[in-house]
């Protein structure tokens, strides 16, 4: 089977891949900005479940919280059978929820690198609340969490993998019953390849952005 | 009037009293510099006047309209109004990195005092051209040497108009070569009629430029007159010893410049 016949057909599976992706990061992104200022909270009442989420979040594995919002959600009392999801939609709703915890120790870590003196400049120019956080706030921390925001973008590309174990098909599906269809090994090339252009792109992007942000 | 008025303020850090009943009047186009040793709350008493700290005792007023009287503070929206007619300078500059000098400038005009766009871009050439940085309008901080960072603070804080303007040992943090651009900009302020308090360790300028020097010791104001009475004092044990301390210091200096 010649490369481009295997490019199309895992090319099938890249629409789950990229969607899985991008809907991750568009919503994972603020997602994880607003958790980070609530666990920021001086009012314990806000800060601790945020803090008991990103727990959860990031000390079980992802493949199990997929099993669990997929699988599991539906056999829980009373609720269950409200909880009966499109799979595609559980795993897009599993990846927010698991990536939005990571962003929000990355942007806490950004939100605790700016000096103390910046508040307090602002304070005395008469900045309200939200304008410190938007116009003094967030720039800077930008410059601050895009070296491990897009470290977690590059895993993000590869753990969209994972969706097969919840039985949707995305790239490394079909490289994988090509390869067991056709008895050879390079369709695991050509997704590899597939892996490493998504990979480049972003790297890219993100060297983009934090020349943009050099300041 | 008094544009600032301290009555009995008292400030503790946990069980540490920092500030031990202070009375601080500053008059109207008043240049009142603030001295003393590290460690004696100067900068705490600073902070306390535009309400970066909270007192614990005492009454503060600012252009007549209270702060915080006998302990109990004004409104949160008061407090803005109020906290509002005065600048802070501060011993790191603290200007906005991501934003040039420009923004920087133009930041609070535009978002807090909603000021028209005109208005506020007129106000900050004027305010530039004041400390000497007009070229450096489009630069960004990290392309600035501390003391045009310094200058660039001053005009920051000069497009509000504020009634008073606080000074928190605005050279400490530069190399001495650079001091001398910083100190001149705040002469023209003094000048030209502006309130200003200022601590620092520039003995040379309080002595030139104040109206009243105040040393501060321990939480207390120990002693407060005109540069010739604080520089000529021989009296007070605590204050010469500041200065002995300080002179010595300076010929140190003197000495490693020339060597
Ligand atoms: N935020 C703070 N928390 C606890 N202690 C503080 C704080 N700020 C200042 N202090 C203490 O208060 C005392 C006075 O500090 P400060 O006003 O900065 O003195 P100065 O400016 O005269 O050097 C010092 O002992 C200092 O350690
Ligand atoms: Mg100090």
């Amino acid at each position: 089977m010649s490369i481009a016949n295997i490019s199309k057909i895992l090319l099938m599976g890249i629409g789950n891949t990229v969607t899985v992706f991008a809907v991750t990061l568009f919503f994972a992104i603020p997602l994880g900005l607003v958790l980070s200022f609530i666990s920021m909270s001086k009012i314990a009442l806000f800060r601790a479940p945020v803090r008991a989420f990103v727990f959860v979040m990031r000390g079980t594995p992802l493949m199990l919280q997929l099993f669990f919002v997929c699988f599991g959600l539906p056999f829980l009392p009373y609720v269950g059978r409200y909880l009966v999801m499109d799979r595609f939609y559980a795993a897009c709703l599993t990846f927010v929820l698991n990536y939005a915890a990571y962003f929000c120790e990355i942007f806490r870590g950004g939100l605790l690198s700016i000096d103390a003196g910046q508040y307090e400049a602002a304070k005395v120019l008469g900045l309200s609340k939200w304008q410190v956080r938007l116009k003094v706030v967030i720039p800077q921390m930008i410059k601050v969490v895009l070296p491990p925001v897009s470290n977690e973008s590059i895993t993000l590309v590869k753990d969209t993998a994972l969706i097969t174990t919840i039985g949707l098909t995305e790239t490394l599906h079909y490289a994988k019953s090509l390869v067991n269809s056709t008895a050879s090994v390079l369709p695991y090339g050509v997704a590899a390849v597939f892996y490493l252009l998504m990979t480049f792109v972003l790297t890219k992007l993100f060297e983009y952005l934090e020349r943009k942000y050099a300041f | 009037m008094n544009i600032i008025h301290a009555v009995g303020v008292k400030k503790k850090f946990g069980g540490l009293e920092v500030l031990k009943g202070v009375d601080l009047s500053v008059s109207q186009g008043e240049v009142v510099a603030i001295i003393g040793p590290s460690g004696s709350g100067k900068s705490t008493l600073l902070r306390c006047l535009i309400e970066l700290e909270r007192i614990d005792e005492g009454s503060i007023y600012v252009g007549g309209r209270p702060l915080v009287e006998n302990g109990v503070y004004v409104k949160e929206k008061e407090i803005k109004e109020i906290r509002r007619r005065m600048g802070m300078v501060f011993q790191h500059f603290n200007l906005f990195p991501h934003m040039t000098v420009w923004q920087n400038l133009l930041l609070a005009p535009l978002s807090v005092l909603k000021m028209d766009k005109k208005e506020a871009e007129d106000r900050a050439t004027e305010v530039l051209s004041q400390v000497g940085l007009l070229e450096k309008k489009n630069e960004l901080p990290k392309n600035l040497s501390g003391g045009q960072k310094q200058r660039v603070a001053i005009a920051r804080a000069l497009m509000m108009r504020p009634d008073i303007l606080l000074f928190d040992e605005p050279t400490s943090a530069l190399d001495p070569e650079l001091t001398g651009e910083v100190l001149s900009v705040m002469q023209d302020l003094a000048r030209n009629d502006a309130t200003m308090v200022i601590v620092t360790h520039e003995m040379e300028f309080a002595k030139n430029v104040a109206d009243r020097i105040i040393f501060m010791n321990e939480g207390v104001i120990a002693l407060e007159g005109t540069p010739k009475e604080i520089f000529e004092n021989t009296t007070h044990a605590r204050l010469a010893a500041f200065l002995a301390r300080w002179d010595a210091k300076e010929q140190e200096e003197g000495q490693a410049n020339i060597g």
